[in-house]
């Protein structure tokens, strides 16, 4: 019995510290990761509809659970975000709507694809560009190549792929519900 | 205990991948750019120098039936804060390695380190070895990130080298790094899975040629030494 | 002793064996004899790069094969012509427009990689020339996924079948070889021509092959595809793809089919099951050549499940064997 209570206390009062440390540190970079993500929404906004200001609209439509925030451009068109999941984890995704309900661009916020592979979708190389340059222009009726559509997948990413041109569709449809 | 010995071991006869073959998931998922091997590496050196010193520091108040979880729990602790301070500082390396950063919890060779050498070694060396068994950890991810670059894409030093305005290091993950060769020309398959498993069979089997000659070169001069020794009696 | 060993390779199946004069050399050199009509009819339909992918493909085979055995001071087997034959197979499962320098990069491959770093000819668990081509078409997928014809691209007729369109291709173009593929698979007629061949000089059995195309043909028979009668489907399945070709000349590649006769019943109707999988519900149009891959994985344990009663022992003490093995394996 002591040595039980005495095993418990060590593995205690060590993962008592490791925590305190790890909330310190946590105190520190969360200001920063903060403005980090928020600069880069903003980035992602401006590179997927052209326009200077953004008005968030209300949006909780049941039928697209996927969809967190609508933002409209006025005249332009709108910036869809949505969070779904990805090949390894959650992708969160800003598509560009114009008024004409076809996708003006689309930028990847946050993922957790495999290196190399999947994360090429976000990433700002050739491949990825080349990707992404895909979606604009396309309209609710986007797919994937093999799929009778003319979206190429990311080589050895057909998860990743099929992912995001479903994202695309529903947040273009996302749009069009609000008409 | 000798640093010089202490150094090759971490370096070459023990090579935490090559010779005890321990971390080769991620050595073989991330290594497609210089600028992921690069930062892996030198996160796993920090990561394993930490948690060396912290749990040697420990050893003696550490009971031997909960070893385990307190290993894996400063483990932990050291990985989140490296993960933190990555998202919060280099985001661009962050996001390249992905799921990566918060595996290293389970890469065995911090947990390998930790169980074989730091429980019953003092800080110091466990702080060298840390830092050796680190880089040669880093060597091997940065000779497997050539190598697939190179086959894969025809480049070297993808996200850390820029050429395009004079040369220069880029320490965000946005350099285009050099091109050798068009890439279109480039074996994509290497920067798959595949190649990972491919260059890294393929190191192994270097390194172990390698040991395996100079045991041998070793092993003649002892003999050739004790002959001449026997004849001069 | 060892030298003999390596030439006379021929431990195809169990006791009792049959001494004969065939070598590896002369069996190697039917092959190429049976391929004379692709390649000719590959040249006729695609023009002379054809010839050119032939002769370069051959020699960088050779090339690799001779540069590995010396560097390892190993003996040098150049001359039993399996390395020739493996980079003519590699290229009669390329498109037309395959550059002469990925033809090289996949003998390289399939010669250094696959064949000869586990231990040479009769050693290796892949064919070399399928996984050559799986390692290019994974590396270059933008350049080998299509069929080039004189600047154009055009689509297969499993390419049509699998969208479901019209095929524009009439079952006798198929069979004859009017149609746009791989440069070997093309010409049913002139496959069947070097298979009737290589039966004919006992290179290969006719098990494995008709066990493949059969069950493609049956599979696509049962379930067909909207928009064709089954018969059609079936047939163009059977002609139209690379069935034919790499079930005559892949899927019976000695080193890497089972031994056992009912195992190469089994592995080829698994060849078949896997293809027509592929076929319907994968990402490409094609697929024998990933079925062949797969199946040659499995070839250890379907000579192990097909296991012969040796001669002299009875049934139940067959039987009996086998149980005593399984007990002291658990």
């Amino acid at each position: 019995m002591n040595k039980i209570l005495k095993l418990s206390l060590v593995l205690f009062l060590i993962s008592a510290i490791v925590a305190g440390v790890l909330g310190v540190i946590n105190n520190i970079t969360a200001p920063v990761i903060d403005a980090q993500r928020q600069a880069k929404t903003a980035a992602a906004f401006a590179s997927v509809l052209k326009a200077d200001r953004f008005e968030e609209l209300e949006f909780n439509n049941p039928d697209f659970p996927t969809v967190q925030t609508v933002h409209k451009a006025e005249g332009v068109g709108y910036v869809v975000t949505s969070v779904f999941s990805g090949a390894q984890g959650n992708i969160t995704l800003a598509v560009g709507v114009d008024n004409d309900y076809k996708c003006t661009g689309i930028s990847v916020i946050e993922h957790s694809e495999t290196s190399g592979l999947g994360a090429n979708a976000a990433s700002t190389g050739e491949v990825g560009v080349n990707f992404r340059a895909q979606f604009v222009g396309q309209d609710e009726g986007i797919a994937l190549a093999n799929a009778g559509g003319s979206i190429d997948a990311l080589t050895g990413a057909t998860i990743t792929s099929r992912a995001i041109t479903e994202a695309v569709a529903t947040s273009i449809r996302a749009v069009k519900s609000l008409a | 205990m000798n640093r010089k010995k202490q150094f090759t071991e971490g370096l070459i006869t023990n090579n935490p991948v090559l010779v005890q073959q321990i971390g080769m998931c991620a050595t073989m998922a991330i290594t497609t750019t210089l600028f992921n091997g690069v930062g892996m590496g030198l996160s796993v050196l920090i990561i394993l120098t930490c948690c060396n010193v912290v749990i040697s520091a420990i050893r003696k108040i550490i009971p031997g039936e909960i070893r385990l979880a307190i290993f894996v729990v400063v483990i932990a602790g050291f990985v989140t804060i490296v993960d933190l301070l990555l998202q919060a500082f280099v985001p661009a390396l962050s996001e390249a390695l992905g799921v990566f950063i918060p595996l290293i919890v389970v890469n065995c060779i911090i947990i390998g380190r930790a169980e074989a050498f730091c429980q019953k070694s003092p800080v110091k060396d466990s702080f060298f070895d840390g830092i050796f068994q680190g880089l040669g950890y880093t060597c091997v991810l940065i000779v497997m990130c050539v190598v697939r670059e190179f086959l894969g894409a025809g480049r070297f030093g993808g996200g850390l080298i820029d050429v395009t305005n004079g040369f220069r290091f880029t320490l965000d993950g946005t350099g285009a790094g050099i091109q050798i060769f068009p890439e279109s020309y480039g074996m994509s398959i290497m920067s798959l899975p595949f190649g990972g498993f491919l260059t890294l069979g393929f190191l192994i089997a270097a390194m172990q040629y390698a040991l395996k000659k100079a045991e041998d070169k070793k092993a003649k001069r002892a003999e050739e030494e004790k002959k001449e020794a026997e004849e001069s009696c | 002793m060892n030298e003999t060993k390596e030439k006379l390779l021929f431990d195809v199946t169990y006791q009792p064996q049959v001494r004969t004069v065939r070598d590896t050399q002369r069996i190697m050199l039917d092959v190429i004899v049976a391929t004379l009509p692709i390649v000719g009819f590959g040249v006729y339909r695609f023009g002379w790069h054809v010839l050119l992918l032939v002769v370069s493909s051959m020699a960088a085979a050779v090339f690799f094969e001779w540069g590995y055995r010396r560097l390892l001071k190993k003996s040098l087997t150049i001359d039993d012509l399996s390395a020739a034959v493996t980079g003519l197979l590699l290229v009669m499962v390329l498109p037309p427009q395959t550059p002469v320098w990925m033809a090289v990069i996949g003998d390289f491959f399939a010669i250094v990689i696959v064949k000869q770093l586990y231990g040479g000819i009769g050693k290796n668990f892949l064919n070399p020339a399928l996984a050559g081509r799986a390692f290019l078409t994974a590396s270059y997928s933008g350049v080998l996924t299509v069929v080039v014809i004189d600047g154009v691209t055009t689509a297969t007729p499993l390419g049509f079948l699998k969208a479901g369109e019209a095929m524009p291709f009439t079952l006798a173009q198929s069979f004859f070889g009017a149609i746009p593929g791989s440069i070997g698979e093309i010409s049913s007629f002139a496959i069947l021509a070097g298979a009737a061949y290589l039966i004919a000089r006992k290179v290969i059995r006719w098990r494995i092959p008709l066990a493949v195309i059969g069950t493609v043909f049956c599979v696509s028979l049962i379930f067909g595809h909207s928009g064709y009668s089954h018969l059609d489907w079936a047939l163009q399945n059977v002609c139209a793809g690379g069935v034919m070709f790499t079930g005559i000349f892949m899927a019976t590649d000695y080193a890497t089919s089972p031994v056992t006769i009912n195992g190469q019943v089994l592995y080829g109707i698994g060849i078949g099951l896997l293809t027509m999988l592929i076929r319907y519900f994968g990402g490409y149009a094609e697929g024998c050549s990933y079925a062949i891959l797969i199946m040659n994985l499995c070839t250890w344990s379907i000579d192990k499940l097909c296991h012969r009663r040796q001669f002299g022992v009875s049934r139940a003490e067959f039987a009996a064997q086998k149980k005593a093995k399984k007990e002291a394996v658990s």
